[in-house]
C-alpha cells in the first residue's frame, strides 16, 4: 500500500483500471484497512459520470442488481420510476436499516466510504437528482465526513451530500419513516401509497437506496453488467455483505458470492456448532442448523424453506443456548419498537412477546403456544409498515424450529447450559417521544 | 298560506333542522377525533355518520338560503348566502350565517380533497368547526324571532349545552391520552413482567 503515503499521488490521475476478479468487490483489499480517496482511485479510478439522466439505468438492469437493504427489490425499476418523474428528484442513501444484528452498513461506511459516495453521485446523475442525502446512525459518520471533505478538495462530486443522523430506533430506516425524519418530523412510518418514489422528501419523487446497493452501482458503472454477473447466481447476480454471528460469539462482516453454501460462512458448523440459524435478521426466519447447512446464500434456495436473505444477517445460535429465550428477548425488543400507530401492532406484539416470555421459562403452559400463533395471524398484514409482519415471521419460525424445546420446557426442563444472551440488542428501553427524532 | 309565506316557513324550518344537524355533526366529529363509539355502531360507522350528516346539513342550508332569497317579503340578494354582510335586511345576523356557511364549505372542500392535501392543512381547516358552529348558533338566535323565546329558545340552549359537554369531554379525554411511546410501554406492561432476563432460572442440563 505504498500509494497511501506517496505524496506525488500518481494514483489520482489514473483513468483506466482493470476490472478486478473475484472477491472482495466492496470491502478493502487489505482486510479492515479503510481506503481513502487516493487508495480508492488507485483501485477503481474516478467515478465514470455518464453525462446525463437515465444512462446508467440500463447497465443496472442488465446487471440484475437487487436492493441490499432487505427487500431485494430490482434496483433498476426504482431508478426508472424516479428518473421518469417530472421536476425535482431526491436521492437518499440509507445506512440506517436499523437491524441491530446487522453491522454491514456501518462497516461499509467506515472502510469503503468512497465507493458509497461514488454510488450516490453516479445514481444521482442517473435519476437527475438535485438533492442528495446520507442517512446514518450516530457514531457511524466519521469516515464519511472525512471522505466528503477529501472529495470536496479534489473536486470529485457534482452534488453536495447532506449527512443526517437517524434516531436509534428499529423502524427509523424504514423508507417513509426516513423521509419523515429528513423532512424535519419524527421518524415514523406512514401508510403507502403514495410511495416515496412518487412523493417523498418535500413532495419530490425520492429514491431511497441502501448504501451497499449504491456501492454495487458504483462498480457496475465502472466494470459493466457482464463483470457484475461473473459472481453470484443467474437469478441473483453479484456479491453481498453478510453479518455472520458465529456460534463462538464472534461477529464478522463477510462479503460473499450470492449462492455460496451457508456452511462456508458459519465457522465450526462441521463440529457440534449451532442449534439453529437465524437468517435475515430480526424480521427473518429461524431454520434448524441441519437444514441451514444444506442451503445456499440466495433467496431462491432460502425461499423453499420460507426464509429470505433480508439484510444479510446470519446468526448461528450456539448449541448451549436456549432458542426460546433468544426468541423471547428479540420479540420483546420488537414489540417495544412498535411505533404505536397501528392497533394490531401496538396491542398484538406485546401480547405475542408475553406468550413467548412464558414459553421461554420452563413449566407447564396451557394454550400459550396456540395463543401466540392465533395472535400472530391477527396482526399479519395490518400495519402501515411491515413491522408486524416481519415480527410474526420471526415468531412463527421460532415456534416451529424450537417446538421440541417448547415441550421440553413444559416438562420443566431446558437443554441450554448457558444463559448468556446471544443475539445483540441495543441497550435500554426507549420511553419518550423524543426518541423518534 | 300563500306562495310567499311558503318560502318563509321553509326557510325557517330548514334553518332549525340545519342547526340540529350541525350540532350532531360537531358532536360526532368530536367522537371521531377521540375514537369514541356510539352504542351498537362500529367505529367506521361513526365516521360515516359524521360525514353523511355534514353533507345533509349542507343540503338543508342550501335550501334554507335559497328559500330566504326567493321570499320576496324581505329582499335578500343571493350573494348574501356566501358573502358576509351583503344583505340590507338584518345585515349583521345574516352576515354571521354567511360566515358560518363559508367556514363549512372550506371544511367540506378540504375534506373532499383530503387525499391530495397534507394532514396538517386539512386538520387546521377542520378545526374551524369550533368557530363555525357558535357563529351559526348566534345567527340562528339573532336573526330568528322564534328562537328568542319559548321552547325554541330551549332547543337552542340545549344544543349549546350538548356541544359544551362534548368539547369538555374531548379536552378531558385528550388530557388523559397517553403519548405514543408511553402507549407502547403501557401495552408492554400489560403483557410482560418488568424488564429482566427471560431466560429460565431453573436450568437442567441434558
Amino acid at each position: 500500500m505504498t500509494t497511501l503515503t506517496d505524496p506525488s499521488g500518481p494514483a489520482m490521475t489514473a483513468t483506466s483500471v482493470r476490472a478486478p476478479a473475484g472477491l472482495p468487490r466492496l470491502l478493502p483489499q487489505v482486510p479492515g484497512v479503510p481506503e481513502d480517496l487516493r487508495a480508492h482511485v488507485a483501485r477503481h479510478g474516478r467515478p465514470p459520470y455518464r453525462g446525463g439522466r437515465g444512462q446508467l439505468i440500463q447497465s443496472v438492469e442488465a446487471a440484475g442488481l437487487t436492493g441490499r437493504g432487505g427487500a431485494a427489490f430490482p434496483t433498476h425499476r426504482k431508478l426508472a420510476i424516479v428518473a421518469a418523474a417530472r421536476g425535482r428528484t431526491v436521492i437518499v442513501a440509507n445506512a440506517a436499516e436499523s437491524e441491530p444484528a446487522s453491522r454491514k452498513d456501518a462497516l461499509l461506511l467506515r472502510v469503503a466510504p468512497h465507493l458509497v459516495l461514488d454510488g450516490i453521485q453516479l445514481t444521482a446523475e442517473a435519476i437527475g437528482a438535485s438533492e442528495a442525502h446520507l442517512y446514518l446512525h450516530p457514531g457511524t459518520g466519521h469516515a464519511i465526513r472525512q471522505a466528503l471533505a477529501e472529495r470536496h478538495a479534489a473536486g470529485v462530486d457534482w452534488l453536495a451530500v447532506t449527512v443526517t443522523e437517524a434516531p436509534p430506533r428499529f423502524l427509523a430506516g424504514q423508507e417513509s419513516a426516513l423521509v419523515n425524519r429528513l423532512g424535519g418530523g419524527p421518524a415514523l412510518p406512514t401508510f403507502v401509497p403514495p410511495r416515496v418514489t412518487e412523493r417523498g422528501l418535500g413532495g419530490a419523487p425520492t429514491l431511497v437506496q441502501n448504501v451497499e446497493t449504491l456501492a454495487h452501482i458504483a462498480l457496475i458503472a465502472r466494470y459493466g453488467p457482464r463483470w457484475f454477473r461473473e459472481l453470484g447466481t443467474a437469478r441473483e447476480p453479484g456479491t453481498m455483505l453478510t453479518t455472520v454471528h458465529q456460534p463462538d460469539g464472534q461477529t464478522q462482516v463477510i462479503e460473499a458470492e450470492i449462492g455460496a453454501p451457508l456452511r462456508t460462512l458459519v465457522s465450526g458448523s462441521a463440529g457440534p456448532g449451532a442449534r439453529a440459524v437465524l437468517i435475515g435478521g430480526f424480521h427473518g426466519t429461524w431454520l434448524p442448523a441441519a437444514v441451514a447447512a444444506t442451503l445456499t446464500l440466495d433467496n431462491q434456495a432460502l425461499d423453499r424453506h420460507g426464509a429470505a436473505l433480508g439484510a444479510g444477517v446470519i446468526a448461528a445460535l450456539p448449541a448451549d443456548r436456549c432458542g426460546l429465550a433468544e426468541a423471547a428477548r428479540v420479540t420483546r425488543y420488537l414489540a417495544a419498537e412498535s411505533a404505536g400507530q397501528c392497533g394490531p401492532c401496538l396491542n398484538g406484539l406485546p401480547a405475542i412477546a408475553g406468550a413467548l416470555a412464558e414459553l421461554a421459562a420452563p413449566g407447564p403452559r396451557r394454550g400459550t403456544r396456540q395463543n401466540a400463533e392465533r395472535w400472530a395471524g391477527l396482526v399479519t398484514g395490518r400495519g402501515a409498515c411491515g413491522h408486524p409482519d416481519g415480527t410474526v415471521r420471526f415468531v412463527r419460525s421460532a415456534l416451529t424450529v424450537f417446538a421440541e424445546e417448547i415441550s421440553r420446557h413444559e416438562r420443566g426442563l431446558c437443554a441450554a447450559t448457558s444463559r448468556k444472551p446471544f443475539l445483540p440488542l441495543p441497550d435500554g428501553m426507549p420511553t419518550t417521544e423524543d426518541d423518534w427524532t | 298560506m300563500s306562495g310567499t309565506t311558503a318560502f318563509w316557513y321553509t326557510s325557517r324550518a330548514t334553518g332549525i333542522v340545519s342547526l340540529l344537524l350541525l350540532t350532531a355533526v360537531l358532536v360526532l366529529g368530536i367522537l371521531v377525533n377521540r375514537q369514541g363509539r356510539l352504542p351498537g355502531l362500529p367505529r367506521f360507522a361513526v365516521t360515516s355518520l359524521h360525514r353523511n350528516l355534514s353533507l345533509l346539513a349542507v343540503a338543508f342550508i342550501a335550501v334554507h338560503v335559497l328559500t330566504a332569497v326567493l321570499d320576496k317579503y324581505v329582499s335578500i340578494p343571493v350573494s348574501a348566502g356566501v358573502i358576509p354582510f351583503a344583505s340590507g335586511y338584518e345585515r349583521f345576523w345574516l352576515g354571521l350565517g354567511a360566515i358560518s356557511f363559508d367556514l363549512m364549505l372550506a371544511m367540506i372542500i378540504t375534506s373532499l380533497l383530503r387525499g391530495r392535501l397534507n394532514r396538517t392543512l386539512w386538520r387546521a381547516v377542520h378545526l374551524l368547526a369550533y368557530a363555525s358552529w357558535p357563529v351559526a348558533l348566534a345567527h340562528s338566535i339573532g336573526s330568528s324571532k322564534d328562537l328568542q323565546h319559548g321552547w325554541m329558545l330551549g332547543l337552542g340552549i340545549a344544543c349549546a349545552l350538548i356541544v359544551a359537554i362534548a368539547i369538555i369531554w374531548r379536552l378531558a379525554h385528550a388530557a388523559r391520552q397517553v403519548p405514543r411511546a408511553a402507549r407502547v410501554a403501557t401495552a408492554m406492561a400489560r403483557h410482560l413482567p418488568a424488564a429482566g432476563s427471560h431466560h429460565p432460572r431453573e436450568r437442567i442440563s441434558r
